[in-house]
C-alpha cells in the first residue's frame, strides 16, 4: 500500500490531478487485485488514476520506472531471505539479527560497533560487516532514502547532496574509520583493500538508486516550473526551444477556456408555447391553463472573427498570437481567422486542414515579415467579412497598430465597431509604448470596446477567459 | 446490483473467457475494468475513437449478467424530464375530476372553513405521488429489482448543466426529486458512460467514474474479433485486411476506418468472394472503409504501394 501511496505522489508531482477519492478507489481496487501481476497492476491503477489521455503517456513512463524499483527491491528480499535460509552455520539469532539489520540499519549501527570491537579479522563497523557478507543493500538504501526524503529532490544538482546523505545513514562514517584504521597495521591490508572496493560497490549503488528516484519525481517536477515561468514570460522574450512546450501550454488554454464556456444559454422572455410544460403546470387548476409555459432556452454560440498581424514589426510575437488563433479555432465552434500584414487573408480553411506546425509554418513564410498597411488590410477585410458581422459576433483583433505613417482607415474599424456585438483589441506592446513612433493605437481605441496589452500568456488566457464570460 | 452468479465475476480472466464466448474480444484491461465496476460499484467511463465497441460492452455486459440493458442515448438539450421522470399529466388531470366528484364525500358535515380544510389535509394526497410518476431511463434503471445495465451514450453530447445533474445518481446511485424527496436505487445498476470525446468532461464526473479508453485493437486482437464476427473468412484474406486496416490508421485521415468498419468491409469482401486482396477489389470497396471523399483520394493513389508493402 505504501508504494501505491508515493507513486500516486509521484504522479501528482508530475502534473496528474489526483483525488484523494480516486487514490481511495485506486487502494480498494488493488485490494481486489494484488500487485502480484504487474500488467493487472497497471490497468488497475490506470482505470483508476488516469482520467486524461493526455496523462496516459506520463503515466505509463511513471509507472515503468517507479515498479522497476520495486520489484527490484522485492527480488531483493526474497534473495536475501534465501542467503540467510542456506547459511546453515549460522544461528537463528544471528539470521534474524541480519533482517532487523536490513531494516533499521542505520540505528542498530552503534550497538554492532561495541559487539565487533574485539574481532580483528572481520570488519567492524556494521555497514563494513553487511558489505563483507555480499549481502544485497538494496532494501536498506530504500529505507535511508525514505529517512532523508530524497522524495523532494528537485533538481539534478541535488543528486550528489542525495546520495551523500544516503551513505551516511547507512553508516559510512564508521565505515571510513575503520578503512582509515586499518590502513596503519599491514596485516589489515587485504580487508581494508576489500573495503574499499565493496565501499565502491555500494556507493554506485547509491548513485544508481537516487538517478532512478530522481527520474520519479523530479523530472517532471522540473517541467512544471519551466512551465510557470513560461505562463509569466514576456512572448517577445520567448525562444523557439520553449516553442514547443508554449504550444502545449496555450492548447491547454484554450482548451480549457473552451470546455468552460463552450455552450452559453439566454434565457428569452418570449418564444414558443411549450404546450407539455403549460400542461403540467395546470394540472393542478383542473386543467384550466392559468399559467402560461413558453419554450425559453435557447442556445447561443459566440461567433468570433478574429485578425492576426503578422507584419514585421510584430514578427517576434506573432508565432504565438497564430498559436492562440490556431488553438481557439481547433476548440471553438464559429471562429473565422485573418492574417494581415498589407493584405487580409482569411485563413480559416488553412487551419482546419492542415496541422498546427505546418499551418503555422505557411502563414509566416508567405505572409510574416512584410510591411504594415493597417488601411490596405482593412479595406480588405471589409469587402470579405464585413457583411457577415453582426450583432453576435466579436472580433478580435491582435495587433501593434503600428502602420508606417499611412492612413490607417480608422472608418472601416468605425463600422465594424458599429456593426458587432463588441470589439477587442490586443496589442503586444506595453502601454507605455502605445503612441510611440508609427503607433495609431489612439487613433483605434475609440472604435474598440476595449484595448488591452497582451504580453504574456497569462494576459491572453485573462482575456480570453473575460471575452467568453461575456459573449 | 445483485449478480446471481458471482463465479461469474470472480476475476477478470473469467469475464474476458466468457465475453469471448459470447463473441465479444475484448483486451484485459477491459475485462478488467468490468470487474472493478462490479465489485467496487463505480461506473465506467469508456472513451474511445467511434466504432470500437465501447456500446457493444454495455450490451454484452448486460446479456452476460442477464440483466435489463436501459439505454440513454444523450444529445443536445436533453433534460431531466426526459432522462429521469415525468408526470403522467393526462392521469393526473382525470385524478383531479375524480376528486372533485368526491370532495362531497369528504366535506360531508363540516362545520366551519376551518374544519373543511383540516379534512382536506387529511385526506390523503397523491397528486404528486409514485402513482403518477412515469419513470425516464435513469428511474428505472434505479427502480429495476435485480439491477440493471444503465448504458448513458455519448454523454459528451449532453449538455454541461446535465453531467453536473448525474453526479447524485453516480456517486450515490439516488436522485432527488423535488415533489417526492430523494429515491434511491432498489439494487445498484452498473452504469457504463461512453464518450467521444468531442469536449473535455468536467473532473468532477470523471473522478466519480472509472476511465477506461478503448484503442484501436492490436493486429493479433483484431484478426481475433474478425475469426468470430465473420464466419468463413480465409484465414490468409484476414492477416491482409487486418494489416491493410492498421497501414490505413496509421495515415493521416480525417476518419480512421473503425473495429465496425473493418467487420463490414471483411462480410463485404466475402460475399463478393475475394480470395485476394488487388488494387481493383479495394478500389472498388473502398468507400466502405473511408466515410469522407478527401480520404478516399488521399488514399486511392496509394493502393497499390499499400499492397505490396503488405507482401
Amino acid at each position: 500500500m505504501r508504494f501505491v501511496a508515493d507513486f500516486i505522489g509521484a504522479l501528482r508531482e508530475a502534473g496528474l490531478h489526483v483525488s484523494p477519492a480516486e487514490s481511495l478507489d485506486a487502494l480498494k481496487a488493488i485490494k481486489l487485485l494484488g500487485l502480484e501481476s504487474r500488467q493487472t497492476s497497471k490497468t488497475v491503477l490506470a482505470l483508476t488514476l488516469v482520467k486524461r489521455q493526455a496523462d496516459q503517456v506520463i503515466y505509463e513512463e511513471l509507472f515503468d520506472l517507479y515498479f522497476a524499483g520495486v520489484g527490484k527491491a522485492k527480488t531483493s528480499i526474497k534473495e536475501s531471505n534465501k542467503a540467510s535460509n542456506k547459511e546453515a552455520d549460522k544461528s537463528e539469532s544471528e539470521s534474524s539479527e541480519n533482517a532487523q539489520e536490513a531494516k533499521n540499519n542505520p540505528h542498530s549501527s552503534q550497538a554492532d560497533m561495541s559487539d565487533g570491537e574485539g574481532m580483528q579479522t572481520s570488519p567492524s563497523s556494521s555497514l563494513g560487516k553487511a558489505l563483507s557478507k555480499n549481502k544485497d543493500m538494496s532494501l536498506a538504501i530504500t529505507q535511508a532514502a525514505i529517512d532523508e526524503k530524497l522524495s523532494s529532490i528537485v533538481l539534478f544538482t541535488q543528486k550528489n547532496y542525495f546520495a551523500y546523505k544516503i551513505m551516511q545513514r547507512l553508516g559510512d562514517d564508521l565505515l571510513s574509520t575503520e578503512i582509515r584504521a586499518a590502513a596503519n597495521s599491514p596485516e589489515h591490508k587485504r580487508k581494508q583493500r576489500e573495503l574499499i572496493k565493496s565501499r565502491a560497490r555500494l556507493l554506485d549503488q547509491v548513485k544508481d538508486y537516487v538517478e532512478q528516484q530522481y527520474g520519479i519525481f523530479a523530472q517532471h517536477k522540473g517541467l512544471k516550473y519551466r512551465e510557470e515561468y513560461l505562463q509569466q514570460a514576456k512572448l517577445s522574450q520567448l525562444d523557439r526551444l520553449d516553442y514547443k512546450l508554449m504550444q502545449r501550454l496555450v492548447q491547454r488554454a484554450a482548451r480549457k477556456l473552451a470546455s468552460q464556456h463552450s455552450r452559453k444559454r439566454l434565457t428569452r422572455k418570449r418564444g414558443q408555447l411549450d404546450v407539455r410544460k403549460t400542461i403540467a403546470a395546470n394540472a393542478a387548476f383542473d386543467g384550466a391553463l392559468f399559467h402560461t409555459r413558453w419554450k425559453a432556452t435557447r442556445i447561443e454560440r459566440p461567433k468570433i472573427v478574429a485578425i492576426c498581424d503578422v507584419s514585421g514589426s510584430v514578427s517576434r510575437v506573432a508565432r504565438f498570437l497564430l498559436l492562440f488563433l490556431y488553438s481557439m479555432q481547433d476548440v471553438m465552434p464559429k471562429v473565422r481567422s485573418f492574417v494581415f500584414a498589407s493584405e487580409m487573408i482569411q485563413v480559416t480553411e488553412l487551419f482546419k486542414q492542415q496541422g498546427i506546425e505546418l499551418a503555422l509554418e505557411e502563414i509566416m513564410k508567405r505572409w510574416g515579415g512584410l510591411s504594415t498597411d493597417y488601411g490596405k488590410a482593412l479595406a480588405g477585410f471589409q469587402s470579405q467579412a464585413l457583411a457577415s458581422i453582426d450583432k453576435k459576433t466579436t472580433v478580435i483583433m491582435l495587433g501593434d497598430a503600428r502602420n508606417n505613417q499611412g492612413d490607417g482607415r480608422t472608418d472601416i474599424w468605425e463600422k465594424v465597431f458599429r456593426q458587432s456585438k463588441r470589439v477587442l483589441w490586443l496589442n503586444p506592446e506595453h502601454r507605455n509604448s502605445w503612441d510611440t513612433g508609427d503607433s495609431i493605437m489612439s487613433e483605434y481605441a475609440p472604435w474598440c470596446g476595449s484595448v488591452e496589452p497582451c504580453r504574456n500568456l497569462k494576459d491572453i488566457e485573462r482575456i480570453f477567459s473575460r471575452l467568453l464570460k461575456y459573449s | 446490483m445483485i449478480i446471481k452468479h458471482q463465479e461469474k465475476i470472480a476475476s477478470p480472466e473469467i469475464i474476458q473467457r466468457r465475453y469471448e464466448g459470447l463473441g465479444y474480444i475484448c483486451s484485459h484491461s477491459v475485462a478488467t475494468a468490468i470487474y472493478l465496476a462490479c465489485h467496487l460499484q463505480k461506473p465506467i467511463l469508456i472513451e474511445g475513437p467511434p466504432g470500437v465497441g465501447k456500446t457493444e460492452l454495455a450490451k454484452i455486459t448486460a446479456t452476460y449478467l442477464n440483466a435489463p440493458l436501459i439505454r440513454m442515448q444523450c444529445y443536445e438539450g436533453l433534460d431531466e424530464s426526459k432522462a429521469l421522470y415525468e408526470w403522467k399529466y393526462g392521469k393526473q388531470l382525470l385524478y383531479t375530476q375524480v376528486l372533485k366528484e368526491q370532495l362531497g364525500d369528504v366535506l360531508r358535515g363540516a362545520r366551519g372553513l376551518d374544519e373543511s380544510i383540516a379534512r382536506l389535509h387529511d385526506f390523503g394526497d397523491i397528486f404528486y405521488s409514485q402513482e403518477f410518476l412515469e419513470p425516464r431511463p435513469l428511474l428505472q434503471a434505479l427502480q429495476s429489482e435485480d439491477g440493471a445495465v444503465l448504458l448513458i451514450d455519448e454523454i459528451d453530447k449532453a449538455d454541461q448543466e446535465f453531467e453536473a445533474f448525474l453526479l447524485e445518481l453516480l456517486s450515490d446511485y439516488q436522485v432527488s426529486i423535488p415533489e417526492i424527496g430523494t429515491v434511491k436505487a432498489v439494487s445498484t445498476p452498473i452504469v457504463m458512460l461512453t464518450s467521444n470525446n468531442t469536449r473535455e468532461l468536467g473532473d468532477a464526473l470523471k473522478r466519480r467514474c472509472l476511465h477506461l479508453y478503448i484503442p484501436f485493437p492490436d493486429a493479433a486482437l483484431e484478426s481475433r474479433i474478425l475469426a468470430t464476427q465473420v464466419e468463413g473468412l480465409d484465414t490468409q484474406l484476414r492477416e491482409q485486411i487486418v494489416a491493410l486496416i492498421g497501414k490505413l490508421r496509421d495515415m493521416p485521415l480525417k476518419k480512421s476506418p473503425a473495429v465496425s468498419e473493418t467487420i463490414d468491409w471483411a462480410r463485404a469482401l466475402l460475399l463478393l468472394n475475394v480470395e485476394e486482396l488487388d488494387s481493383h477489389w479495394v478500389k472498388e470497396t473502398l468507400n466502405l472503409l473511408l466515410k469522407f471523399q478527401d480520404d478516399i483520394e488521399l488514399v486511392e493513389p496509394e493502393i497499390a504501394a499499400l499492397l505490396k508493402s503488405l507482401r
